[in-house]
């Protein structure tokens, strides 16, 4: 099945030299410390908070209207530290979607209205339903399919998730196009 | 629209990039993220030292019919969190300390909030109710629990937070200084 194209105004979006598109409508906080490598969707309204951590992502990776990306912090004996973000390739975050999570691997669904609980690790090829929630600390195994509020394992993938995962965002990246001025 | 009124005491750190309307207070220590919402439409707004208010969070003191004039503050106990996305309708009138609004709750209109509650992520509270200090909701199926240890301070991560966002976003100044206009009296006093 071949994806719809979705419009977006170009001069809403900045496009960068290694292909990341970024809504200026979003929040970036603390720029010099989120990397995105490359070919990265940040829709409108999203909000990578830089300024608590290093937020790094992979290649190919959405994320969506009103997400909030966070690093997650921790209490220690003395002091607080925030963690660095990481996220590997081929990751989509859907709408309104909180992530405190620790790790984000690389093939990794999350769906819309989402909440990551604090220090989370997701590993590769691993699914979240829309409006699930995963308490912190969780730790999501490859291949599992979670859902509910508290997020429970439901089924398993596919063994073929890190083809269905790339192929979905590279074609969503592609068919991400701006509006043809005539 | 009442007029702004916004008084933020010294030591408070409140984001420029948010929606502040009608009267608000504003205590100090208190961390106010990028993207809050905070709107006094029915009355004022009084929020205690030390609270957390992150992204996309909404406070509103709604407009009622039975209201009383003068109109009753909403007023926000000391220590609590809200965390990204959450939802506070105005309950009538109080809200006590160290309670945690955990990410994309909502609390509706007619609840009363003891201290030490914890409202779960994404739990939806709509009914008129009162919840008793210490009590915790989770979950779909809104399980209900009483708390058995206090919910932790977060001094630490407020002091982090207070020396960190300074150097990476735009603030509001504080504009209410406490007892410095007697002070420069008594200073300008002997002086001639």
């Amino acid at each position: 099945m071949e994806l719809q194209d979705t419009y977006y105004n170009k001069s809403e979006y900045v496009e960068t030299a290694s292909g990341n598109k970024v809504s200026r409508q979003t929040v970036l906080c603390g720029s010099q410390n989120i990397i995105l490598h490359g070919k990265v969707i940040v829709q409108s309204d999203a909000i990578i908070r830089g300024d608590l951590a290093n937020v790094k992502t992979g290649r190919f990776c959405i994320i969506s209207k009103g997400s909030v990306i966070r690093p997650p912090f921790k209490k220690f004996s003395k002091g607080v530290a925030f963690f660095p973000l990481q996220m590997g390739d081929h990751v989509f975050v859907g709408e309104n979607t909180v992530v405190n999570a620790a790790v984000v691997g690389s093939y990794v669904y999350i769906g819309k209205n989402v909440v990551i609980g604090r220090r989370c690790v997701l590993k590769d090829c691993c699914m979240i339903e829309d409006n699930s929630v995963l308490p912190a600390e969780t730790v999501v195994p490859s291949f599992a399919r979670y859902s509910g509020s508290p997020a429970r394992l439901i089924t398993t993938l596919p063994e073929a998730m890190p083809d269905l995962m790339s192929e979905f965002t590279k074609s969503y990246y592609q068919h991400f196009l701006p509006t043809t001025v005539n | 629209m009442a007029h702004n009124n916004i008084k933020i005491l010294p030591g408070a750190t409140v984001c420029e990039d948010c929606t502040l309307e009608g009267d608000i207070t504003i205590g100090g220590g208190t961390v106010i993220h990028p993207r809050v919402t905070i709107i006094a439409e029915g009355g004022p707004i009084i929020i205690a030292e030390y609270c957390i208010i992150e992204e996309y969070s909404t406070i509103i003191h709604k407009k009622s019919d039975k209201q009383e004039n003068p109109p009753k503050p909403l007023f926000i106990g000391a220590h609590n969190v809200f965390e990204v996305g959450c939802r506070l309708e105005a309950p009538c009138g109080h809200i006590g300390e160290s309670n945690v609004f955990e990410c994309r709750s909502f609390v509706g209109v007619d609840i009363k909030i003891g201290s030490g509650c914890v409202i779960g992520a994404a739990c939806h509270l709509t009914a008129p109710q009162t919840l008793i200090d210490n009590t915790v909701i989770w979950g779909s199926e809104h399980h209900i629990r009483e708390a058995l240890e206090k919910q932790p301070s977060q001094l630490l991560q407020l002091d982090f937070l207070s020396k960190v966002m300074p150097n990476y976003h735009r603030l509001r100044k504080p504009n209410v200084h406490k007892r410095q206009p007697s002070r420069q009296s008594q200073d300008s006093s002997p002086k001639p």
